[in-house]
């Protein structure tokens, strides 16, 4: 006989815990979050969505596929309704290992999992730390107090009070949602950040798997965010030695919230996911541990392009397409400035431009213009936006020449179209182009690399691969086995079936 | 309110004896009010028809009727001291100048109302065999009071200081030469040369207030708004001039103590006339209080507001609350010094004073306990002013009802003990409510920079 309450029914198999993306903002990451989810039709999914301010997101972007069994959306920065403050004295022990905690984060070790358990069990909950504790006890004021004085270097005191309240705010919203979550077997965050944050408490919470996927890098996004921030306050400092330092307390305050937030939610997840291994690499350095960081690569249907790959004509066309929205990241400029030297060497050599051009009316003029001053108006084409199918099998070489990149799925797109590639030394293009681990590599280089901003050995590599015969057919060659072997949807789904199966095996032995 | 303080940091920044002088005898006046003057300007129109050998019981039926006048008006206006002059100072602080006026015009309207309401239903039921014309004066004095307090109020905001100094002193020389020219037609002659005075400082202050506020309404009502106020306001006013005023009522009507006078108005000779006199004696404390309050006191609290505001480190905001400490406490030492050097003074002297306006020396006693209560009154009062400022009103009406309480045990205590131990009943009230004061300024202080940052909004 139980007489235990029965727990309440599980809502859905995996819980993804999506910061500012699907299903309400597209881009990047909103897709691959829908792919995933169409692509994993076995799993059931619940979403939690964290936005800033309410007002920021509009209808929803994605009609929600039919395994998605739960929908909630939180608002970090909406005003909670207060009651008038009124004066408490606050839990001394819930407060010391509040303290702790922040000594752990300054230490750079990994926070003692008590402290952790014992923090996230009084975030919110009465006889903890509840959020009108944290406003408005002497023992939170004691410890803001003891933190300024040991630690803070910037003299206005309450620029520092207000920072540490904006900070910490979101923090009570985010142990609500956990402690309130719908029951799920797998949590699964698709950043660090205040979602990976979530991840953190309800896995504490509720003993839970705790899967992390980054495509970006979560705290170095915020870091270029916050050194930008005009909202914050810098006093001028003539005498700082570097960035860091004349980067004000305010701000480098910010930076290490994140950072701290990034730490305790790699300290708690396994897997942690990255696309490529660069940004394996950036999570190591930020504290992720080697044994539970893995790369699964985005990946595309190889058979989509089997049609365009067929429609290939006999010959190489002499043309060199950049595909790519005409923006000063994608650095089209070196792209017009190598194709001079490109046409000296082969005539007939053309350079398409195949991308919108409404983002940044300026700089697309540039190029146009610098196009003109360098007698390139015969040669270089600037197509707008055009189904890349289309294109693809019109072109000699893919190029690429940005400044930035993550893992371009154009790459990976014009390798299955049976293209080979140049692209600059940026996120993932290496090892899409040279191999990511032995295995890979032996399969050949399926283009070339470059470095950035770099006109000459972007066409002498261009030049190179268009002109030499035998190197140009391994490359396509290499590409499109590399891409069918590494690079494919189903090999992502495989390795997300695995890490999910994985941590729902424990779980489902137990229910038998 | 700051007219004030910038007029006497002006003088006193001139840095001679005189200058001192002139800046502290301004401050008494102002500080004093019509209050402490009142009671001065009573009691030389009592002693002067005395002197002109006016028939004993009616100068003691004025005395009495203008003493139920005052604790009256004063309870009842107490009901806007405080509520309205923190609704004036967060208008200046808003900068909304032109609020005021239509404001204060509203304060006194509703002030009549109320006054000429309760006053209609006193004078035909508490003041039964008194003539007509008794009744109508009484009932007149009373209305110019309980308006002449609210006006009061704006006297430290003015800048024109010379000018109030003379409107006193036409005010109360008017009192005085009308109720002697009509002292013929006895009691009513005495409260119609009172009401004259009253009114000419009523009516001047009021012109002088218009002329310096900007207005383009006749009257508002913004200071009844729920939003505006605090409520915590009206009960400390009421009830610090109901604890005031609660041993001398309960002398008035218990029948030990006391006398019929005149209608329902009943009297204790034995403890008005030494307390009254004594109330005199605070008018050096009070100077002082005023002096440091609207200089040095307000100075650091714009200091240490300032800081915190304007993102000063932690360290300086803390020192900046340690001037404040040291600057209330140094001007609670500096009105211990003054006042009890001038209740030593009184001490010494006063056999020969109480000689010297004919009152019997077996008042002496009463008249010692009473210069020590109403000095620790005064010093009561300077707690409860910074108390105002850090905001506390909490405090402040606990304060108040403390001292209510107190002084209404106490007094009755006294009483059943005997004449000897009469006045120690205000006296311990005064002390407990002070020490009780003391304690919770000084937890108030320690705990102000986590009130300021943690409790904002309370």
């Amino acid at each position: 006989m139980k007489f235990r309450r029965s727990p309440p029914p599980v809502k859905a198999d995996i819980g993804l815990l999506l910061e500012g993306t699907y299903p309400f903002i597209r881009g990047g990451v909103s897709s691959w979050v829908h792919q995933m989810i169409t692509g994993l039709p076995e799993y059931t999914f619940a979403l939690f969505f964290l936005g800033g301010d309410r007002n920021h997101y509009g209808e929803q972007q994605y009609e929600l596929p039919a395994n998605v069994t739960h929908l909630e959306c939180h608002y970090l920065m909406d005003r909670q309704d207060e009651a008038r403050p009124s004066p408490r004295r606050g839990n001394p022990e819930a407060f010391a290992s509040q303290w702790e905690l922040h000594e752990g984060f300054k230490s750079e070790a990994p926070i003692d999992p008590e402290i952790l358990h014992e923090v996230f069990r009084n975030l919110g909950e009465r006889g903890g730390i509840t959020r009108e504790d944290f406003l408005h006890s002497q023992e939170s004021w004691q410890m803001i107090d003891r933190s300024y004085r040991t630690y803070c270097t910037e003299p206005s005191f309450v620029d520092y009070f207000w920072t540490i309240r904006t900070m910490h705010a979101p923090l009570f919203t985010l142990a609500r949602v956990a402690r309130n979550m719908p029951r799920v077997r797998v949590l699964h965050s698709i950043s660090t950040g205040y979602a990976g944050l979530l991840g953190t408490i309800a896995s504490d919470l509720h003993k839970l798997p705790f899967v992390i996927s980054e495509h970006g890098i979560y705290t170095k996004e915020r870091k270029i965010d916050l050194s930008q921030a005009q909202w914050i306050d810098d006093p001028s400092d003539q005498v700082s030695e570097n960035l860091s330092d004349q980067l004000g307390y305010i701000r480098r305050l910010w930076i290490r919230f994140f950072e701290a937030l990034g730490r305790l939610a790699y300290q708690k997840a396994d897997p942690i996911v990255s696309l490529y291994q660069g940004n394996r690499q950036r999570q190591l350095s930020d504290g992720a541990a080697p044994e539970r960081t893995r790369v699964i690569p985005n990946g595309i249907d190889p058979e989509l392009f089997r049609e365009v790959r067929e429609s290939r004509p006999q010959t190489t066309p002499m043309v060199l397409g950049l595909i790519g929205r005409v923006v000063p990241i994608k650095d089209i400029k070196t792209f017009i400035r190598a194709m001079r030297p490109v046409c000296e060497t082969i005539p007939e050599a053309e350079g398409w431009i195949v991308g919108p051009e409404d983002e940044d009316p300026v700089y697309v003029q540039e190029c146009r213009d610098l196009v003109i001053s360098l007698g390139l108006q015969e040669k270089v084409r600037f197509l707008g936006f055009r189904n890349v199918s289309e294109i693809l099998p019109q072109l000699g070489l893919m190029v690429l020449t940005s400044i930035s990149e993550a893992l371009p799925l154009v790459i990976l797109e014009a390798h299955a179209a049976g293209l080979p590639c140049l692209a600059t030394d940026v996120g993932a293009c290496r090892e899409l182009l040279e191999g990511a681990q032995p295995e890979d590599q032996a399969l050949g280089v399926s283009g070339a690399v470059v470095p950035i901003a770099d006109p000459e050995a972007t066409a002498r590599e261009a030049i190179r691969l268009l002109t030499d015969h035998q190197a140009w057919k391994s490359a396509q060659k290499a590409g499109l086995e590399r891409v069918q072997r590494y690079y494919t949807l189903s090999s992502m789904f495989d390795q997300y079936r695995d890490i999910y199966n994985e941590a729902l095996a424990p779980l489902l032995e137990e229910h038998s | 309110m700051a007219g004030i303080g910038f007029e006497l940091r002006r003088i006193l920044r001139r840095d001679s004896f005189l200058n001192l002088l002139e800046a502290y005898g301004l401050a008494g006046i102002i500080s004093s009010g019509p209050w402490v003057l009142s009671v001065l300007g009573v009691m030389l129109i009592g002693i002067i028809s005395f002197s002109f050998a006016i028939a004993g019981p009616e100068i003691i039926q004025f005395l009495v009727s203008v003493t139920y006048l005052m604790a009256i008006s004063l309870t009842l206006s107490g009901l806007f001291q405080h509520v309205f002059t923190r609704w004036v100072a967060d208008r200046l602080y808003t900068g909304d100048n032109q609020l005021i006026l239509p404001n204060l015009m509203g304060v006194i309207w509703l002030s009549t109302l109320l006054s000429f309401g309760l006053g209609l239903v006193a004078v035909f039921w508490l003041l039964p065999d008194t003539g007509v014309a008794y009744r109508l004066l009484m009932l007149a004095n009373f209305v110019v009071l309980c308006n002449l307090w609210p006006v009061t109020i704006f006297l430290s905001s003015m800048k024109s200081y010379r000018r109030i100094v003379v409107i006193f002193a036409l005010g109360y020389g008017l009192a005085i030469v009308g109720s002697i020219s009509l002292w013929q037609f006895g009691l009513e002659g005495l409260l119609a040369g009172l009401l004259a005075g009253h009114s000419l400082l009523f009516f001047s202050f009021f012109y002088t207030i218009i002329r310096q506020y900007p207005g383009q309404t006749l009257i508002r009502f913004d200071f009844v708004r729920r939003s505006q106020i605090f409520p915590a306001l009206i009960l400390t006013g009421l009830l610090f001039n109901a604890a005031v005023w609660a041993d001398k009522f309960i002398f008035w009507f218990h029948p030990d103590t006391s006398q019929h006078i005149i209608g329902t108005l009943r009297a204790s000779v034995i403890y008005d006339l030494p307390i009254f006199m004594a109330y005199l004696a605070i008018i050096p404390g009070m100077a002082v209080f005023l002096v440091r309050m609207e200089t040095d006191f307000s100075e650091a609290y714009d200091r240490f507001y300032n800081a915190v505001r304007d993102g000063d480190t932690l360290a300086r905001i803390n020192g900046f609350r340690d001037d404040m400490v040291i600057v209330a406490r140094n001007g609670i030492y500096e009105i211990c010094k003054v006042q009890g050097l001038t209740v030593i003074v009184l001490f010494l002297w006063g056999p020969e004073l109480l000689a010297a306006i004919g009152i019997s020396p077996l008042y002496l006693p009463l008249f010692y306990i009473d210069l020590v209560a109403v000095s620790i009154q005064l010093i009561l009062l300077a707690i409860q002013n910074v108390l105002f400022y850090l905001d506390a009103r909490g405090i402040n009406v606990t304060l108040c009802a403390l001292f209510f309480g107190s002084n209404v045990v106490f007094t009755l205590i006294t009483i059943d003990l005997g004449a000897s131990f009469y006045g120690y009943g205000f006296a311990g009230a005064t002390l407990v409510s002070t020490l009780a004061g003391l304690a919770l300024l000084s937890r108030k202080f320690d705990r102000l920079e986590y009130e300021t940052f943690m409790l904002q909004g309370r």
